[in-house]
């Protein structure tokens, strides 16, 4: 019998449809996919013994408590602690997947530390007259802070710095004390205190929010004011007028800037008036809206002045915290930047003009290139949450001091840095031992309470001894100071106000998202991106008619133009984004972007 | 008749290839270490499954037993089987841990709770571990060579019998789905 070339095409085309009728192609490629979870370099747990590993999260200023479920001592999952008497055993979504953040795919390994502390060393010799070392710290108030503070006191005139804040320094706030919150855009339950504290007080006070854009806070408040972008100082002026039942000549002219009814504004101004303490907050901490809390009566109530937690005597020689406004311009020779862990963004063109024109020497520590790294001549890795060992100041909505540690709970890469040590070593101080010195400081007073979490105990301080103290912070533990022995009525501090330049010209107002963050777990940011649950940086979130206008699509690429530069982003079509509104995420870019100008037009690429 | 001759041999071949070949071809088998009866232990000791595959103080579940476990009733013959005996040689004298393939090992990727199952859920062992309890003897351990899944988590073989759901993601979730409860990526993702 002879075979023809038909007969061949027959036997193939009958044996492509058994292969397809046979599991063998539908299991293959199943099993590849999963084989593809086994290549080298995909993270595994290791198998083995189950046990637990306590930890406070550093990812933001909260420092919830967590309890890590470990499996041969690797942390496998984190959850919060149900005991503490703070956190109360929540964790927001990005510190459940903390512990992917060591395998983040942006983070640093490896830096130049021996090119970097040379050019210091030669910077700081290189210090003419009027020219200054500084450090940036974005977390003041750690232990690590007051290194830097005792370094910078080795040296002539140089300038601790760190983000204006007007709460989350000596004045705090109670929320638990506040009957009314008025929120200008704070995101009050969805990342700008405590989280589990929020959610604890939530039902002893009504939340009135007033944001531009309908934010997770807004949906979740009892009332939502929408407000047009930047109208929110006139609310405030007007508010106040009322309050002080002066006449109503601001009440028309806020109406008009605000876009809300005139009624609503004197409804706002009643409640406040009616239910005392009333404490109002302000994403972005302008003097005119906080002073509104002397007319509520939150200080002393709602805003408190905390203590501070306390130090080694010797420590206080130290450098003072200073404003970068109030450093001269062109008079830093060389800049140590902090960003180790998230803090307030400070935009990089209000930095560079404070540097020397001539060969100014810039090193961020940082654990990605995604923040200063981007301008910094050097930039050194630093660890990641949970790798390094750092204590969490506390937080904004921490009426009473704290003090608590980030542990370790897997190893640090061998390339990575700790920034105080560098800049201790620049300064021929030790830093080595600061945390335990500043445990033995704690405990000494004999103030306090330290709640251990494995046990979930609390103990009075003094009833600890100094080793005990630190063994217990080493393995899941938080210091409580007691309360003040007589309330003291704390003073706002009055900033000036740095207004974005106006371009009215350019059609859309901007508002950022969420408050600015380092990313956390890859797993989880993709998830959010990827859902636009949170806005990617490089995502604008458009109301679909405003999209239209611009001749732009869902998904596709856009540059939003400023009067100072302009980003590439792609676009994303929300209802809940007014007309006229831009929304962007709050990152590195945009902040430099925006810093100077809070209007911008779309383009489509 | 001649012009469907060659597609339909080519047709054959595939499908045994595919349903008979590609099995044996895929999965590498290895035997347990020892010759171990479920039977026995239930029928004549009462065993449970508990007893064996027991809990811990924390909830968290032991898995196999240990050697101390069998120690206790094997440090000397309780019977005259040549599977004791081999058994006792093997491991108990020289005090080494068996090295037992596990048939419902999930990934690394899984987080799955016993004790949330068992005990609170009240799933009785076969739901998804068929009649393995009441073998006489192990089955060899078949491993996928691609993925390195056991070929039990598929659902085939002696456990399909009485087994309701693969221990599959998809037999997970549609019974999640059919009793009504969470079905979030982070339960057993975590």
């Amino acid at each position: 019998m002879k075979s023809t070339r038909r007969d061949l095409f027959k036997f193939t085309g009958g044996a492509a449809v058994g292969a397809l009728l046979s599991p063998a192609p539908w299991r293959l490629v199943t099993d590849t996919a999963l084989w593809s979870e086994t290549w080298p370099g995909v993270p595994r747990p290791a198998t083995g013994e189950i046990g637990a590993k306590y930890t406070n999260c550093s990812m933001c200023p909260a420092g919830c408590a967590v309890r890590a479920r470990t499996v041969n001592g690797q942390p496998v999952a984190l959850m919060g602690v149900a005991e503490h008497p703070f956190s109360h055993g929540v964790l927001c979504p990005f510190g459940l997947a903390g512990h992917h953040l060591p395998y983040h795919p942006a983070r640093l390994k490896q830096g130049p530390v021996a090119e970097a502390k040379a050019a210091a060393m030669e910077a700081l010799a290189k210090c003419g007259k009027g020219e200054r070392a500084a450090v940036l710290d974005l977390r003041p108030g750690r232990t690590a802070s007051w290194t830097y503070r005792r370094a910078l006191a080795q040296w002539t005139d140089a300038a601790y710095l760190a983000p204006p804040r007007t709460l989350g320094g000596v004045v705090a706030v109670n929320l638990a004390a506040a009957k009314i919150v008025l929120s200008f855009g704070a995101p009050v339950l969805d990342g700008w205190g405590t989280l589990g504290n929020a959610i604890a007080a939530r039902d002893g006070f009504r939340l009135i929010q007033a944001e531009t854009v309908e934010s997770r806070t807004a949906v979740l408040a009892d009332v939502w004011l929408p407000i047009r972008p930047g109208s929110e100082v006139a609310l405030a002026r007007a508010i106040a007028g009322l309050l002080r039942k002066e006449d109503n000549s601001s009440l028309q002219a806020a109406a008009s800037q605000t876009g809300l009814r005139e009624e609503q504004i004197v409804e706002v101004a009643r409640e406040l008036a009616a239910n005392r303490p009333a404490l109002v907050l302000d994403s972005q901490e302008r003097s005119e809206i906080l002073a509104l809390n002397q007319l509520t009566g939150s200080l002393g109530r709602a805003i408190v002045t905390r203590r501070e937690t306390p130090v080694p005597d010797s420590w206080k020689k130290a450098a003072a915290e200073t404003e970068l406004d109030a450093v001269a311009d062109r008079s830093i020779r060389l800049l140590l930047i902090d960003e180790s862990v998230p803090g307030a963004y400070v935009p990089w063109s209000a930095i560079e003009r404070k540097l020397v024109a001539d060969n100014p020497v810039v090193v961020a520590f940082a654990w990605s290139r995604g923040g200063y790294g981007r301008h910094a001549r050097f930039v050194l890795p630093t660890a990641v949450y949970p790798e390094g060992v750092d204590d969490i100041p506390p937080a904004v909505d921490s009426p009473l001091a704290m003090f608590r540690l980030s542990n370790a709970l897997v190893p640090a890469p061998a390339g990575v840095v700790n920034p105080a040590e560098f800049v201790a070593g620049l300064a021929g101080i030790s830093a080595s031992d600061a945390l335990r010195e500043r445990s033995d400081a704690i405990a000494k007073t004999g103030r306090g309470t330290l709640f251990t979490y494995a046990d979930a105990k609390s103990a009075r301080a003094k009833d600890v001894k100094p080793d005990d103290f630190w063994k217990a912070l080493n393995q899941g533990a938080c210091w409580m100071d007691d309360p003040p022995p007589r309330t003291e009525i704390p003073k706002l501090a009055s900033r000036r106000a740095t207004a974005p330049a106006a371009a009215d010209d350019l059609p859309f107002a901007v508002v950022m998202a969420d408050a600015y963050a380092l990313p956390c777990s890859p797993i989880l940011s993709k998830v959010y991106q990827e859902s636009n649950l949170r806005l990617a940086a490089n995502r604008a979130a458009l109301h679909p008619s405003a999209a239209g206008d611009c001749g732009v699509k869902d998904g596709c690429r856009a540059m939003i133009e400023t009067r100072s530069g302009k980003l590439e982003v792609l676009v994303t079509l929300d209802a809940a984004v007014p007309k006229g509104v831009v929304q962007l995420a709050a990152a590195a870019s945009t902040l430099e972007l925006f810093a100077s100008s809070a209007r911008a037009k779309v383009v489509r690429i | 008749m001649r012009g469907v001759f060659p597609f339909a041999a080519g047709l054959a071949i595939m499908l045994a290839a595919g349903w008979v070949g590609f099995p044996y071809a895929i999965y590498k088998s290895r035997p347990q270490p020892v010759d171990f009866s479920h039977k026995v232990h239930a029928d004549k000791a009462g065993a449970k499954c508990e007893d064996c595959h027991a809990f811990r103080a924390d909830g968290t579940f032991a898995g196999e037993p240990t050697l101390d476990k069998c120690s206790s009733c094997h440090a000397a013959a309780m019977g005259s089987t040549l599977a004791e005996k081999n058994f006792i040689d093997r491991y108990v004298t020289p005090g080494r841990e068996p090295e037992w393939e596990s048939y419902a090992r999930q990934p690394d990727n899984v987080f799955f709770s016993h004790i949330a199952h068992v005990k609170r859920a009240k799933i009785a062992c076969e739901t998804c571990h068929g009649n393995h309890g009441s073998s006489d003897r192990p089955r060899a351990y078949q491993e996928d060579r691609l993925s390195g899944y056991s070929r039990d988590i598929w659902q085939v073989g002696e456990r399909a019998k009485t087994t309701r759901a693969s221990m599959t993601m998809n037999g997970c979730v549609d019974c999640h789905r059919q009793q009504g409860l969470s079905q979030s990526c982070l339960d057993c993702h975590k």
